[in-house]
This record gives C-alpha cells, structure tokens and sequence, in this order.
C-alpha cells in the first residue's frame, strides 16, 4: 500500500467506526471489529468465544479482504435471501436492463470476491451504475419489514461508495471521476461550469450569487449553498435569501465555504470529503454556528450522516433542510403566498428528500399553498422508482444514463398532461430541464416558485 | 409511531440517540412506541448496526407508506391484526374454481 492508499483506507475504516451516537445495549454491536474474519457458514465468534475460526483469504489483497470483511453481513442478507424487488425501483436499471448494474449484483459481488470468483477489476465499472437514490434500500424487505426489528438493513449505497473507496485506494477509479476530484481539491468547489479551461467557480466566486443582497458572513445560523447552486443555478440560492429574509428569519454565510464534500465522498474520495468536512466544521465553530440550512438534498444528507460519522460527538450542530424550513414559515403565516401562479404542475420527489430521508409531506405543503397553481400529484411510494439520474457521480462518468433516466421522468409527467414539473433539488434540475426542453415540460424549483407566489423579484440564472 | 409526528427535515443530534429499550418479552425490546426490536443479546451472528433515530423512523414510515399504497392498489378490504377472524364469505357453498369470474 502506499501513503496515499493507507490514509484513504484509514479514512475510510474511521467513517465507518464512528456512525452511532447511541450506547449500544448489545455486546456485538460494533461493526467493524478489527481481525474479525467472515464465516458464511458457522458461527461467528462474535462474543470472543473459542468458535472464532480464522478463515483469512489468500486470494484477497489487504484492501480487499477488509472491504470483505466489513460489507460479509450486508451482502449475505442480500445474497441469501434474493427478494430482487431492487431492481424494478432502480432507475440505472430500468435504463440499461444489465443484471450486473442492480443492486444485487452490488451484493452478491462481495461474495463472489470472498470466494475467489472475480477480481475487482472484473467489476470495477459495474459499480459506476448507481445514483445512491437509495430506492432499492428502502424497497429492500430486510430494510423495509423488518430493518428496524434487526436493527440492521440493507446499506446498499455504502457498499457501492466503500466498492468505489477500494478502486481509488486501487488506483482503478475512473477517469472522468478523477478529474472532477482533483479540480475539485484545487477549486475548493465542484467544477459545475465544465473541467475545460478556465471557469468562473472558484473560491472567489463562491459568493458571487449573492451579489446585491447583502447577506452578513457567520452568525447563529448559515446558509451552506452547494456548488451547483452557488455557480449554475443561482436563482436557487437567491430566492432562498430573499425568502428567509422576508420572513424575518436571521442568517448569514460561511467565511469561506468550501464543497460540503458529500460527492467526494459518493464517488469514493473518503479522505478528501473528510478533509473538506474539517474545514467546514472549523469555519463553522469559528464563528459562532449553531444551526445550518440546508438549502439541497445532497447536502443534508452528508450532514446528517456522514459528518456525525465522521467527527463523532464533535458534530453537535443542528441542520435544517429549507423545504420542513419554508413549509414552517407558510403553514405560520410568516411568508404569504399572494401572487398567483396559474400552472398545472406535478412534483418530481428528489431521491434524498423522499427515499433517503423520509421528505414528502413538506414540499407538497408547500405546493398545496400557491394560489393558481393546479398540483398533479405522484404518490411518494410509486416515486420510489423515478429519479433525475444526477446524484451520485453518474452524470459525469456516464451522461447518457443521466439524460435517460430524466427523459423517463419528463415521459411519467407528461402522462399527467402539466406544463411543469417542481423539483427540490438543484442537481436533479439540470438534467431534468435537458429532458424537459425536449418533452416540452419547464422544469423549475419549488424554491423558485415560493418567491414568484411572495412577490419577489428573484434575480440570477436558472442554466448556464 | 407512523412517523407522522417526526420532522424528518430537522437534524438535532442530540435526539438521535435512540432511547434506552425496555423489555417486552424475554425476546424482545422495545425503543418506541410500536417499534420492536429483537432482544440485541440475541444478535451473536449476524451484527446489528448502528441506527439512529431518524433511520428507524423513516423505516417504520416507509413501510406504512407501502402497506398503504399495496391495499390501494390491491386490497378490497383491510384487516387489522386483533380485529377477529375473518368470517369468510357469506355463502357456504364450495362454488368451486371461476366462482367470482
């Protein structure tokens, strides 16, 4: 192994050593206790008693035989039992209809690299082929009937990012993957506006959005506007301002905000999304946060689960997402809706809002709330199934999946015959608008639509 | 505990700290309301993980979501567990294969 791969490795088995702040009552509960070999057939020999059976693998690499280790139990649930109602709500697989792109192949893999059937490399690409929408998580019945009996369910899309971890620990990540990285380490931000020449997304840009309203720096409360919101789509982070400030709520920005590291993270740069979060967290305890505002669905996942994992205890902040946020200032009176928006719309339920994190009431709230507006509704459970296809790294390693699966979208709302489609979530919106252009459908964010119905003059662009 | 009364868009850390269990049976535990959990101590083989509040909650949400939308889709009539034994169909008669076709 070479520095680089020990200390993304480390990073790595510290992301994972650290997820529950809760005092386990059980002795065998720790998940990634060190030596611990995998046994798919007897006992484990999880307490310390004489049925401990080391069945180290010759065949594995160190680094393999540790992501072996870690995912055994995860891949068995799936593996053994084999319901596969995975796979009809994963949208890569609607797509490209390959058995080795579902998220049981991503399972069974780890066993067959337990038992010397394939090699990494073998698979390598295979798991390029997930947006991390978390459907097939959720849908899975060892996570849905019985996850919370167990405390246990299926993690399908940590083992897609550890897989991803391992090819970059490898040196067999992909290259498009790469280049977004490393751009991204030098910008500091995610390179949205194109990794080709010189490109306005840099640290001195990363305000640039907020030209004109002169929003404070720190505070109790800050807003964290994500890359493609603080370069692509600025209408996002704008109507958002304008909103909070309308409704009287007090906030400020970061002093110097980097990427909150979460697609780092997803495309299996462990290390540098720890390294991004440090300096987030830092920026923020300098001054005085207590509270963040999520203003997009990727973000609120990393910090929900993926800072707490990584700094333990440390990560006591409080983290909102702005769509519970504006729906809360609405349903108060705070914010008035009086413009009318005469559209016949339906809603496009973001994968991290709705199978992610449970976020289905508050958008349709707010929705319901717009005068004018005609909402054509999707259940949230047949939306399991939808996505934009641009979470996850997919759009930029494999574009034309991307620009499928939102072609498929646009086709389920043009069945509701509406001439708008809401979504919550910035990075669905470029992908979502291509398809929209096509199907003749405009793609807006709910956000967008808030201030339109308040009276407020948004500013900004909604592409490039 | 449907979810209903659990903002999932509102991250305290403080609150993701399940609560200690309380015994039901000599099986199993219990966290929240309607939630139960196997006893961990029985958990030797295959681990359990570390879960926290807004996890098990969108869990127990997710699955009356579906429950939810199967007995739309499905259902002609829903029975909850306690509510008696079905009393079957009205006629006694073995109609036999196609009857209701």
């Amino acid at each position: 192994m070479s520095d680089k791969q020990v200390t993304q490795a480390a990073a790595r088995s510290e992301a994972t050593t650290t997820t529950d702040p809760e005092p386990t009552p059980s002795t065998s509960g720790d998940d990634t206790t060190p030596g611990r070999a995998p046994d798919d057939h007897g006992p484990r020999g999880s307490n310390g008693d004489d049925r401990a059976v080391d069945l180290a693998m010759p065949h594995l690499g160190q680094i393999e035989q540790a992501f072996v280790e870690r995912w055994h139990e995860n891949a068995t649930g799936c593996f053994s039992s084999g319901h596969k109602f995975c796979r009809e709500v994963c949208p890569v697989t609607q797509v490209t209809r390959n058995e080795n792109h579902t998220p049981t192949a991503f399972h069974a893999n780890v066993i067959g690299l337990e038992k010397g059937h394939l090699s990494v490399e073998d698979v390598a690409d295979d798991y390029v082929h997930c947006t991390q929408c978390g459907g097939c998580e959720v849908r899975c019945p060892n996570t849905l009937m019985v996850g919370d009996f167990y405390r246990a369910r299926t993690e399908t899309v940590k083992v897609v990012r550890a897989m991803r971890a391992m090819l970059v620990d490898k040196g067999l990540d992909r290259e498009k993957w790469k280049v977004w990285n490393r751009l991204t380490d030098e910008l500091k931000n995610e390179p949205v506006l194109g990794v080709e020449g010189e490109q306005p997304n840099g640290q001195a840009q990363v305000r640039d959005w907020a030209a004109g309203l002169d929003i404070p720096i720190g505070g109790d409360t800050i807003m964290f506007v994500d890359c493609e919101a603080a370069y692509y789509r600025t209408s996002v982070p704008r109507a958002t301002a304008q909103i909070l400030r309308k409704a009287g709520v007090e906030f400020g920005l970061m002093n110097e905000q980097w990427c909150c590291g979460g697609p780092a993270a997803e495309m299996g740069y462990v290390e540098q999304s720890m390294r991004f979060a440090r300096h987030n967290v830092d920026d923020w305890r300098r001054s005085g946060v207590k509270r963040i505002i999520a203003i997009e669905p990727h973000d609120y996942v990393h910090f929900t689960e993926d800072y707490p994992a990584y700094f333990g205890d440390e990560f006591d902040f409080e983290v909102v997402q702005i769509i519970d946020l504006v729906a809360e200032l609405i349903r108060d009176g705070r914010l008035e809706l009086v413009k009318p928006i005469e559209r016949v719309a339906t809603y496009h339920d973001p994968c991290r809002l709705n199978k992610r994190k449970g976020i289905h009431e508050a958008p349709r709230e707010i929705l319901r709330a717009i005068p004018g507006l005609e909402f054509r509704d999707v259940d949230r459970v047949t939306q399991w199934s939808y996505c934009s296809g641009g979470g996850g790294g997919l759009p930029i390693e494999k574009p034309e999946i991307t620009a499928e699966i939102s072609r498929r979208r646009l086709e389920k709302a043009s069945e509701l015959d509406v001439d708008l489609l809401v979504s919550a979530c910035v990075w669905s919106e470029r992908p979502l608008t291509a398809a929209g252009d096509e199907a003749g459908i405009e793609v807006r964010d709910i956000i967008e639509l808030v201030a339109e119905s308040a009276g407020i003059e948004v500013g900004g662009r909604t592409r490039a | 505990m449907s979810g209903d009364d659990y903002r999932f868009g509102r991250y305290v850390p403080a609150e993701q700290v399940p609560p200690a269990p309380k015994r039901v049976t000599d099986q199993v535990v219990q966290r929240f309301e309607h939630v139960f959990e196997v006893d961990p101590e029985r958990m030797t083989r295959f681990q359990q993980q570390k879960m926290p509040t807004w996890d098990t909650r969108r869990i127990v949400a997710a699955r009356w979501d579906h429950l939810d939308a199967v007995h739309r889709e499905f259902a002609d009539e829903v029975l909850l567990a306690g509510e008696g034994p079905d009393p079957g169909p009205e006629s006694t008669q073995d109609e036999g294969k196609g009857a209701n076709e």
